[in-house]
């Protein structure tokens, strides 16, 4: 009888502690971000104050980029989360395969403060920025670099890291100089080729640039503003080059709501609060990424950085921005031509 | 006896779908800047026998019949004296380190490489990080562990009476390694090689951390195609076209290796 006894009080207990974390996320808010610094900044700045106006807690599923694209492809229509971060070219590929809900702007109100190059679409809308940029270093890198036709010079030959992921920035680039730009990329093919030479790797994630980088490796990177402070907050001595020829390229990280998602007011509410100037203010000290609302505190050593866009004509004058709908489209044919011309030997 | 047959008839059928579904999306319209697929194609199939595939097919063949003659020339001589050493002590040790890389795992094994390639520990002659070669001992590395451990097992079945009179009329120790040894081996060898050419063939992290993005293998274009192009219909396919060929490949090896055992 009492063994009868123990084995029904520990089924209830297994029971309960199987339920309990289906109970919890559907109570909390389950936001999909990216692993690391991105998601740690996201929970203590912008989750920690969300539950702290709402009472409701957030959850977070962490993953790659692709990793978390294709689980909300699996869950289509009865989503696991309800918030999606993610880089603004690749939301297009959650839009056109109806993984988002059109967003209630009413619900937003901060949004009537954020640039209107962070206003995507009517279905995400960017939280914060940053830029390609050339970065060195210059304990190892003994000339100035101060524009990115600086690249091409013989002296950096097997010296530069480019990313090989996504080479929309240095094939931009490379357009921008000879006259075309991201739609017109073809113009810039030849003038890429002449950077071959000088290549000494392509890099695959954050991690093996910032290793690249710290090892020497590779001194000279086309590398994301966001890494760079990393690693100056490391103590590596590097230099986040101002581009005098052409500006740097913009990367906008940005929020979707998942479409089919139970906690759509919720979901709007964090996006209100992301966007908030508040939050916005700390977003930019935590991740010395630029904030998008144009109201927002930026630190004095960060004002004018690479990335750092504090007014509408910053956004205009110091960042290219390239066409969402063109990258998405067109990057599958600039990586095929990339592996031909510039990663083959 | 069919009962019991059932739990790998399971297994077959999750593998089964799961390249039936594979093959599925190798047969799908890739519509750039979308995750919505087109009707039914062989599209795919046609471009990814474009020159660099085709490329990273050919490097990927000569990167994995490379590895396996080295690590069998490198492994061999390990194998020998771990398996025919008198002393326990030094068995043992050696038995240590030889699984001591097994503890480590792919990638931090793979860093320590980049470290030591880079010129960061040593200076090299010719350049070896971001190259085949340097791709080349990462993977010979790799797979030293499996291949000394099939070898020494292989040896350890030769009963050292057959060297002794071997030796005993008369054959040097190199004659009797050749005559005696190394055909009594074979079994080992082939095992050891098939194993090491087939997971080699499919190997990813090290081309991707030591390659730099400029060794390209098999696994390492999946990947491009599938997560940085999104092109899923063209991943699936490459990958259907990887996985025939290595499977003929690998027939092909098993036979004349078998041939030449018998």
């Amino acid at each position: 009888m009492r063994a009868r006894f123990v084995a029904v009080i520990v089924a209830s207990l297994l029971a309960v502690m199987a339920a309990a974390p289906a109970a919890w996320a559907q109570n909390s808010l389950v936001v999909s971000v990216w692993g690391g610094n991105w998601k740690d900044t996201v929970e203590k700045v912008v989750g920690r104050a969300f539950t702290a106006k709402t009472g409701m807690p957030v959850e977070f599923e962490v993953g790659g980029t692709i990793d978390r694209l294709a689980k909300a492809r699996v869950a289509k229509g009865n989503p696991l989360v309800d918030l999606n971060f993610t880089t603004t070219h690749v939301a297009r590929l959650y839009i056109s395969d109806g993984l988002y809900e059109k967003l209630d702007m009413a619900k937003i109100p901060n949004a009537k403060e954020i640039a209107p190059e962070a206003i995507r679409s009517e279905f995400h809308l960017g939280t914060w920025a940053y830029v390609y940029t050339v970065v060195y270093r210059p304990d190892l890198i003994k000339e100035d670099i101060t524009r990115w036709s600086d690249l091409w010079k013989p002296s950096l030959k097997g010296k530069i890291a480019l990313p090989d992921f996504d080479p929309s920035h240095i094939i931009t680039i490379a357009a921008l100089m000879e006259g075309g730009n991201e739609m017109t990329w073809q113009k810039g093919e030849a003038k890429l080729k002449q950077l071959k030479e000088s290549i000494a790797a392509f890099y695959s994630t954050d991690a093996q640039s910032q290793d690249l980088m710290k090892t020497g490796q590779a001194p000279v990177q086309v590398m994301l503003s966001v890494n760079a402070y990393h690693l100056q907050e490391q103590g590596i001595a590097v230099k986040v080059v101002q581009p005098a020829d052409y500006p740097g390229i913009v990367g906008i990280d940005t929020l979707g709501i998942m479409a089919g998602t139970k906690k759509s007011d919720a979901a709007h509410q964090f996006i209100n609060l992301a966007l908030s100037r508040e939050i916005q203010s700390e977003l930019v000290k935590a991740l010395r990424a630029g904030p998008v609302n144009l109201g927002a505190v930026v630190p004095a050593n960060l004002k004018g950085q690479p990335g750092i866009f504090t007014t509408a004509a910053e956004w205009k004058s110091r960042g290219y921005i390239m066409n969402d709908d063109a990258r998405g489209k067109t990057l599958p044919a600039w990586r095929e031509w990339f592996t031909a011309n510039i990663v083959k030997k | 006896m069919r009962l019991l047959l059932t739990p790998a008839f399971v297994v077959l059928a999750v593998f089964g779908a799961a390249l039936a579904a594979l093959f599925r999306w190798s047969l799908l319209e890739f519509v750039p800047g979308s995750l919505q697929t087109g009707g039914l194609t062989l599209a795919n199939f046609r471009a990814v026998l474009a020159g660099q595939y085709v490329d990273a097919v050919r490097d990927t063949v000569v990167l994995s019949a490379l590895t396996t003659g080295l690590t069998l020339v490198l492994a061999y001589p390990v194998a020998y004296a771990l398996a025919r050493t008198p002393s326990r002590r030094a068995r043992s040790a050696l038995l240590v380190l030889t699984l001591a890389p097994f503890f480590t795992g792919a990638i931090v094994r793979t860093y320590a490489w980049v470290l030591v390639l880079g010129n960061t520990v040593v200076t090299w002659p010719v350049p070896m990080l971001f190259t085949e070669r340097g791709v080349l001992v990462g993977l010979v590395h790799f797979s030293m562990p499996t291949m000394i451990l099939i070898l020494a097992a292989a040896l350890s079945h030769i009963d050292p009476v057959y060297e002794r009179a071997a030796a005993s009329l008369g054959a040097s120790p190199a004659r009797v390694f050749r005559r005696v040894t190394l055909p009594l081996s074979m079994p080992g060898i082939v095992s050891g090689c098939l194993i090491v050419f087939a997971w080699t063939l499919s190997a990813f992290p090290t081309p991707e951390l030591l390659g730099g993005g400029k060794v390209k293998m098999i696994a390492n274009v999946v990947k491009d195609l599938g997560l940085d192009s999104f092109n899923w219909p063209g991943a699936a396919a490459f990958a259907m076209l990887a996985l025939v060929l290595t499977l003929a490949l690998l027939m092909g090896l098993g036979r004349l290796a078998g041939r030449q055992a018998a």
